[in-house]
């Protein structure tokens, strides 16, 4: 391996910057929307009414995890053409999967003699949902969310490959001229990113779990 | 329906290709599958009877799973004794594979109910025989499903591995890019789809067949 | 024969010992209870037994032999071992289950094939109906009965039971003390029996442990403990009805003087029950009949009569204090 220091140092330092704020946007903007979209369609998905099709959307969300995630990048971009947009589309869609995933299974796993028995004791379905069937379910949630932000971090290095720039043009900058400073130093970043994510959601789940629950 | 029929069209006027990519593609996957069941299954089972080396271990497996597979592949291609192709998106492949497969083989293990060991324990079974006749037999169907998992995930992450030299079906899609060529971009995303459903399916029979009817019952479907 | 000398367990981090300085035998042949409440170190006792525990001090027998010289896994492969979780293996079928340790043993397959059939039917399960099932097609029972039977497969002098019968409804409970007496007078066990039910301990036991904090408070028949209880922990554990639990124990001929037959109650008798019966059985005519006295039977013959006033003379006495 041909690595040196200096040009390390100034990946690090100068090349990489100026692709944080993009790659955190590619991250939190799809993050932000696919969690806004799966919560309500998971609690909805398990609410009396649709219950029965539980098994069956949980099937396609599954089938949906076998598309790879270069193609999840790529599929738009003929119809949306190149640019930030039809990265951030796709990376949405990508981020939708385990959420959604990890709200349906969460939520259909709190435990029916519970939710009997909270319906025993009067209460309506909507505070079953938030006072009972949320908290119960939300350590699941949570870790949906967080497996979503790590995978999508990492996948938004291909959106360079559509124009959606983020730190993705740093490594493949490194790999098409050889240089594994580069590749170092923007695999670093995005680490970087998605640790820090992973704390703030842990940090985040402590707050609002019930002590009794850790 | 106009792309729908382009992509029908586009896969039958290069089948000799699609085949040769999906042949490369599908060896990948094998050749990663295999090293990855021996290896990371091995590892679960030793850090489940070592039980601190679990933390250290499966801190390192969810390390080497936020690092983005493009920069994976990137860093084993600058290392000489590896260089473009097999052996570079091999590794790479395999360690991501760490992650679902030492955990759930350690978490398998470990979520087998006490009293079940107790009682086998008491039996006077070697702890060898509770390892090998309970607590393995017990894991299978937690086991099966990080294997799945793992599955498909490699057949997905296989076709970034077209960046270091591999003529897999992520070429498909890779070139589809550069060309502007949504027909070979979505063609090459369904073979993949297809191939990973088919893996996942096969591995959803060797799971019927290996994983005894006692642990069968029940609603499994949303775990 | 169970020989237990100065036995001492302190678990890790505890200052308290759990079990303190025990000493005591179990003959051959005998059901030994443990009773007393939880965390009297009952479950350590017969897990030291086995070795899952292996004790501070002290030194423990099994027919003369210290049991720390014997390989572990070969010693419990001696031992039955039932808990109250009974532990079936959910992966293999009950057949599977109750032949495990003849197979850890290496007997032959179609030794094994009679063993568990005889078994399953010796503790009231169908062969041709259970061996083949899964644990989870059965009940709550028939577990608990496949647990008894893979006990007993390898045919082990010593059988450990830790509160075998806690986790099944009372009726089911009660069927299953009652089939395991009539197994146990079959099969003549060493047994040792843990339990937190005082009324299981005075049914299934030849003798009685009773315990607190680790400590052996008395030691006895079921009877002796209720005739004279050592202190008022096994007072207050025995419960306030002591009178009518020790008529439970007393056979009706135990009461009959030779030759009451001439007493002049007999003749008024509108009532019988029979000699094996428990006294409390001649309470229960009594109340029922609105009468005084009972007539005693074995077989067609009366051999004597039990009149309230007897009764209530009998209690007086054994209990000593009670007025």
């Amino acid at each position: 391996m041909n690595f040196g220091l200096d040009r390390f140092i100034e990946a690090m330092l100068y090349r990489s910057p100026p692709y944080i704020l993009e790659h955190v946007q590619l991250v939190l903007i799809p993050l932000g929307i696919a969690a806004a979209i799966a919560f309500p369609a998971g609690v909805l998905l398990t609410r009396p009414r649709f219950r029965r099709y539980t098994g069956r959307v949980m099937s396609v969300f599954n089938a949906g995890q076998t598309i790879p995630p270069l193609a999840v990048i790529a599929l738009f971009f003929p119809f949306l053409g190149l640019g930030y947009r039809p990265a951030l589309i796709a990376l949405t869609l990508y981020a939708l999967l385990p959420i959604a995933r990890n709200t349906l299974a969460g939520l259909a796993g709190v435990p029916f003699e519970v939710k009997e028995a909270a319906r025993g004791m009067g209460m309506t379905g909507w505070q079953v949902l938030t006072q009972v069937e949320v908290p119960l379910s939300l350590p699941v949630v949570i870790s949906g969310l967080k497996t979503s932000a790590v995978l999508t971090a990492g996948t938004a290095a291909l959106a360079a490959l559509v124009g959606g720039k983020g730190m993705g043009a740093v490594i493949f900058a490194g790999i098409n001229f050889f240089r594994v400073e580069l590749i170092l130093a923007g695999t670093l970043y995005i680490g970087i990113m998605a640790l820090c994510l992973d704390r703030l959601l842990s940090f985040f789940e402590s707050r609002i779990t019930p002590s009794h629950m850790k | 329906m106009e792309t729908a029929a382009g992509v029908v069209k586009f896969i039958l006027d290069n089948s000799g290709r699609i085949a040769e990519y999906a042949g490369n593609h599908f060896s990948l996957v094998l050749t990663v599958l295999a090293f990855s069941l021996v290896l990371w299954i091995s590892v679960g089972l030793f850090i489940s009877r070592h039980d601190r080396l679990a933390g250290g271990v499966i801190g390192l497996a969810n390390v080497l799973f936020v690092i983005p597979s493009i920069s994976l592949f990137g860093l084993f291609v600058t290392i000489p004794q590896l260089g473009l192709g097999r052996s570079s998106a091999a590794l790479a492949l395999i360690l991501y594979a760490m992650m679902p497969l030492v955990r759930s083989v350690y978490r398998g293990v470990k979520s087998v109910d006490r009293w079940v060991i107790e009682a086998g324990r008491g039996m006077g079974m070697s702890e060898m025989q509770i390892l090998f006749q309970i607590q393995i037999p017990m894991a299978w169907p937690v086991v099966f499903a990080g294997i799945r998992v793992a599955v498909v995930m490699i057949t997905g992450m296989a076709t970034v591995a077209t960046f270091i030299g591999e003529r897999n079906l992520g070429r498909l899609i890779h070139h589809g890019i550069t060309r502007g060529n949504a027909e070979m971009i979505i063609a090459g995303a369904v073979v993949v789809a297809l191939m990973a459903l088919l893996l996942d399916y096969a591995m959803g029979l060797i799971e019927r067949k290996v994983t005894s009817p006692g642990l069968r019952h029940g609603d499994r479907d949303l775990q | 024969m169970i020989q237990l000398e100065r036995v001492k367990k302190v678990f890790p981090n505890t200052a308290v010992p759990a079990v303190d300085e025990l000493s005591f035998t179990v003959e051959q042949g005998n059901v030994c209870v443990f009773v007393g409440p939880s965390g009297c170190g009952k479950t350590t006792i017969i897990r030291m037994i086995n070795r899952l525990v292996e004790p501070t001090s002290g030194s423990i027998f099994i027919d003369g032999e210290n049991i720390l010289q014997v390989d572990s896994d070969r010693l419990r492969r001696r031992i039955g071992y039932v808990i109250q979780q009974v532990g079936l293996l959910p992966h293999r079928t009950i057949e599977q289950n109750v032949g495990l340790v003849p197979r850890l043993l290496n007997w032959p397959e179609d030794r094994i094939a009679r063993r568990v059939a005889e078994l399953l039917e010796m503790v009231g399960l169908d062969p041709a109906e259970a061996a083949q099932k899964y644990p989870y097609q059965l009940s709550g029972g028939q577990m608990q009965r496949a647990g008894v039977a893979r006990a007993l497969a390898a045919d082990p002098p010593i059988m450990l039971m830790d509160e075998p019968f806690g986790a099944v409804d009372p009726i089911l409970r009660g069927r299953l003390q009652d089939e395991f007496l009539r197994l146990q007078r079959e099969v003549q066990k060493t047994i040792c029996f843990v339990t937190h039910d005082i009324n299981e301990a005075l049914k299934m036991g030849d003798y009685i442990v009773v315990l607190n904090a680790g400590k052996l408070v008395q030691k006895g028949t079921p009877m002796e403990l209720l005739s004279s209880p050592a202190n008022d922990f096994v007072k207050a554990l025995i419960g306030d009805d002591r009178g009518v639990k020790l008529l439970d124990l007393t056979r009706a001929e135990s009461l009959v003087a030779d030759g009451s037959i001439k007493s002049p109650a007999v003749k008024d008798c509108s009532c019988f029950i029979d000699a094996l019966q428990p006294v409390k059985m001649a309470l229960e005519q009594m109340m029922k009949h609105d009468t005084d006295s009972v007539g005693i039977r074995r077989g067609d013959e009366v051999i004597g009569a039990l009149t309230w006033a007897e009764i209530k003379k009998h209690i007086h006495r054994i209990s000593g204090d009670e007025g």
